[in-house]
């Protein structure tokens, strides 16, 4: 580097204090000791409860799995302060993959279509056989997991060696991992999002549905790392790396697609309101009926109307205590609304809040974010030695 | 003095680089000047700071013409739809908003997109077909290499003289008095 280009003047080390991994495991363990249990007090309640856990937090990891992708490939610095937050969620993603074992036992209570007497008496789902089968719903799995574990690892892995080789080449092969990576993910994303949450109401289709699940995590990415990012900030760390100009951009991102999430979701509506076709509609029919249509006009307003009009303005877009509340708020109404998704197919007519939904949310988030934190603390939070760090670190906020 | 000043338009100086550009700004703002504008071939980071520019209004304008492309269209659509000529589609409510919402974006989006571009030209003073500084044999540099700043006569504390010796001390160089001559 030459000398007058500029330097990290913040510790790049995460301080033992701050080293929240152990805490995450054992809150961890005990929800999903607490959620064990409701396993044998209600069994139905407890895989629905852990399949939308599972894919809130999972949601986040592919999130940040693509948002590092397209950044290397399209070879910014905007984010390059920012990289190690995204990182640090899918580095061992190949062992949270092991928590979808849960659902592959509990697919007979799931999906109806693992139910050979409902579907041999029904014409449309003997159609669906030759996808929807348990040993082919197990290997492509396996593929999706191994596809997402093994870029996840990847990704992290030569990022971090850069850090300590100094060797620069390496952007080269971040680049062409990340080139077919974009295209596996987004096959295995859309078949995973069938597979998990479209076949729970197996006549329902939606093309669209892929889109919708991608928007609405790419949505929640930005949230998690503005929150992370004021933690950092809060604890005294990163205060002249990650910059008033990183947080616009994050807030800008945010907004972007925030329009972006609701243009999907709508899409997929109003096509479905529209063409008023019984199989299409039935699964619009379950939220808008009872007190689920309370939870989708709620999404309506707080996950498009709020952060729209409170974001906005340009200057609104790096106000730290608006983001911060908006950020809860976009986090929380993610989970809602998986929430949304799954559970009218258990409870079809009103809304139902479990205790299981609570403890497999806090269970598996200990286990994720302790993941987290396992990784973050043991490289620096902030790549040091990049093509695009000194550019990244100049980043000037313009009016 | 008075004859000459009817048709005098600024005083136009060169300096050297993007750095010499930005401090001769900022003194010129800092001298009380209010009337002046740099010119470079390229965007100049910090130059909105030096020049202690305002934030532009244009996101204001956009706003109000999204807002009237997004009432407007609501209401064409319900007059059409529920008023002037109702019609039942596939048993649905006349006040069919969710069927109406992309005609109401397109009308936010396409106002807004005229008030963006054509709140720049008004705010920009375009369309013009000649600008006083064009006179200036020098001033055709400014889209290769050369950086500019012109002190525009308008201004109130304008004194031909007193601008002159303030842009040489600043190091400027081949400072050229420009006549509107149109």
């Amino acid at each position: 580097m030459a000398s007058n280009s500029p330097k990290l003047t913040d510790s790049v080390q995460l301080p033992s204090n701050l080293d929240a991994t152990k805490t995450f495991y054992g809150i961890g363990a005990a929800g999903l000791i607490a959620s064990g249990v409701g396993l044998f007090l209600n069994s139905e309640q407890f895989f629905f409860s852990y399949l939308t856990s599972f894919t809130f937090f999972t949601s986040i990891a592919l999130a940040s799995m693509i948002l590092l992708m397209v950044h290397h490939i399209t070879k910014s610095s905007w984010g390059t302060v920012l990289r190690r937050i995204p990182e640090s969620f899918i580095s061992k993603f190949w062992i949270w993959a092991l928590f979808f074992i849960p659902i592959i036992l509990g697919m007979s209570t799931l999906y109806t279509w693992t139910d050979p007497a409902y579907v041999a008496e029904d014409p449309i789902m003997l159609g669906k056989v030759p996808y929807l089968n348990e040993p082919f719903f197990i290997i492509r799995q396996l593929i999706y997991f191994g596809i997402w574990g093994y870029l996840g690892y990847k990704l992290h892995k030569v990022s971090v060696e850069m850090d300590k080789t100094n060797d620069w080449g390496l952007v080269v092969l971040l680049r062409k991992l990340s080139a077919p990576g974009i295209l596996l993910f987004s096959l295995t994303l859309a078949f995973a999002s069938f597979d998990w949450l479209m076949s729970l109401d197996a006549h329902w289709f939606s093309t669209m549905f892929p889109v919708y699940l991608f928007a609405m995590s790419f949505q929640a990415i930005f949230p998690i790392m503005i929150l992370i990012t004021f933690w950092l900030h809060n604890k005294g760390m990163l205060k002249n790396t990650i910059t008033q100009s990183h947080i616009f951009d994050m807030g800008a991102w945010f907004f972007g697609f925030t329009v972006f999430y609701a243009y999907i979701a709508f899409s997929q509506f109003l096509l479905q309101y529209y063409a008023n076709i019984p199989e299409e509609t039935l699964w619009f029919y379950f939220r808008l009926e009872g007190s689920w249509a309370y939870i989708t006009y709620t999404l309506l307003i707080g996950r498009f109307v709020i952060p729209f009009v409170l974001l906005l303005g340009r200057d609104r877009k790096h106000n730290k205590t608006l983001l911060k509340y908006t950020s809860i708020l976009i986090i929380v109404l993610h989970f809602l609304e998986i929430h949304w998704i799954v559970m009218p197919v258990l409870h079809d007519v009103n809304f139902a809040f479990s205790w299981l939904d609570i403890t497999t949310l806090v269970g598996l988030g200990g286990i994720f974010m302790g993941l987290f934190f396992s990784t973050f603390k043991k490289n620096n939070i902030v790549p040091t030695s990049h093509p695009t760090l000194a550019d990244s670190l100049t980043k000037q906020y313009h009016q | 003095m008075s004859t000459t000043k009817n048709n005098l338009y600024g005083i136009l100086a060169e300096v050297r680089n993007p750095k010499e550009l930005i401090d001769v700004a900022k003194l010129v703002d800092k001298s009380g000047y209010k009337n002046y504008d740099t010119f470079s071939p390229f965007p100049v980071h910090g130059m909105d700071k030096a020049m202690n520019l305002n934030k532009s209004k244009l996101g204001w304008i956009v706003l109000g013409h999204g807002i009237v492309g997004l009432t407007g269209a609501f209401a064409m659509i319900y007059y059409m739809m529920v008023y002037d000529y109702p019609l039942n589609i596939s048993g649905k409510t006349l006040m069919n908003i969710p069927a109406w919402i992309p005609v109401m974006f397109e009308l936010t989006i396409l106002l807004s997109a005229f008030g963006a571009v054509f709140g720049m030209f008004f705010l920009n003073g375009l369309p013009k077909f000649n600008h006083p500084l064009f006179n200036s044999e020098q001033f055709k540099k400014v889209t290769d290499d050369g950086f500019f700043i012109c002190i525009e006569a308008e201004d109130p504390q304008f004194d031909a003289e007193k601008v002159e010796k303030l842009l040489k001390n600043a190091g400027a160089q081949n400072i050229e008095t420009i006549h509107d001559e149109s």
